[in-house]
């Protein structure tokens, strides 16, 4: 599959997390959100199992994947720990949207990637348009259903 | 603030690693270890035991979230295995298109200016990150 298609399919199935996100808010904190959300990736294992090679693989790229999932929950990590020190998620979301511009940056650096003048635009154009989409307006609260 | 630029910071090193493991690991291995990954952060929230409010109907959002976000990842890492990290962070960032879209659809959700002309933008890059 070329990485288009497969980029569009992560766009669809993150859209649909978005969503599901929204719904459950009045219904689990974050924190409880993040322990049940890696449940549900606990139940997918055994699906993955049958695609698994991972007992032939070297300990250097066990360890780099076991790294690459950490980070990404000290990401979320640090984005409730934001919110919860009072920062507006209004304020707080829009600026994490900012994320991949850190990924092009070590990509060039490090990964020797080469961008044409077009791709850079789009790069621009997209993160600016994902801080845009995570501008929400301010709701009125509902009052929770949980507390 | 300090935790926001943070969180840009552990979200963007996330992309560059899952660039250079999904060169050398499978997608499916690459969402067992993410997972594996993630679980020490699960593991600390249980054991605290503080802020962890769910009823039955947060409870099944969330392992929903779980299944769809982890799915999600599985074509990420594909993404990054076919293509320049440089180039799927960016586009797969555009997520939350999809989920603007889909509120207004589904929970009758307005769209303020600033996210109908963050769709315009998403529209335009991608045609341009396309080509």
């Amino acid at each position: 599959m070329n990485w288009v298609a497969a980029s569009i399919i992560v766009i669809v199935l993150w859209g649909v997390v978005g969503l599901f996100q929204k719904m459950g808010a009045n219904h689990s904190s974050a924190n409880s959100l993040l322990v049940w959300t890696t449940a549900g990736y606990i139940v997918l294992l055994p699906f993955l199992y049958s695609y698994s090679h991972l007992l032939a693989l070297p300990g250097r790229s066990i360890l780099l994947g076991l790294i690459t999932g950490l980070t990404n929950a000290l990401g979320a990590w640090c984005l409730y720990a934001a919110m919860e020190k009072g920062a507006a998620a209004s304020v707080v979301v829009p600026l994490t949207a900012l994320n991949p511009l850190l990924t092009v940056i070590l990509a060039v650096l490090f990964l020797g990637e080469r961008l044409t003048l077009i791709q850079i635009a789009g790069i621009v154009l997209a993160v600016i348009a994902a801080v845009l989409l995570s501008c929400e307006s301010e709701t009125p609260v509902l009052e929770p259903q949980v507390n | 603030m300090p935790y926001a630029l943070l969180a840009c910071f552990w979200w963007g090193l996330f992309g560059f690693l899952a660039k250079i493991g999904s060169n050398q690991v499978n997608a499916a291995d690459m969402q067992i270890l993410f997972a594996g990954g993630t679980a020490p952060l699960a593991a600390f929230l249980l054991l605290r035991r503080t802020g962890l409010r769910a009823d039955h109907r947060g409870r099944f959002i969330g392992i929903v979230i779980g299944i769809a976000a982890g799915l999600g990842g599985i074509a990420y890492f594909v993404a990054m295995a076919g293509g320049k990290a440089s180039l799927v962070g960016p586009v797969t960032s555009l997520f939350p298109l999809v989920t603007v879209v889909l509120a207004t659809l589904v929970l009758k959700e307005r769209l303020n200016r600033f996210q109908t002309a963050g769709i315009v933008l998403a529209l335009i890059s991608a045609v341009l990150l396309a080509m």
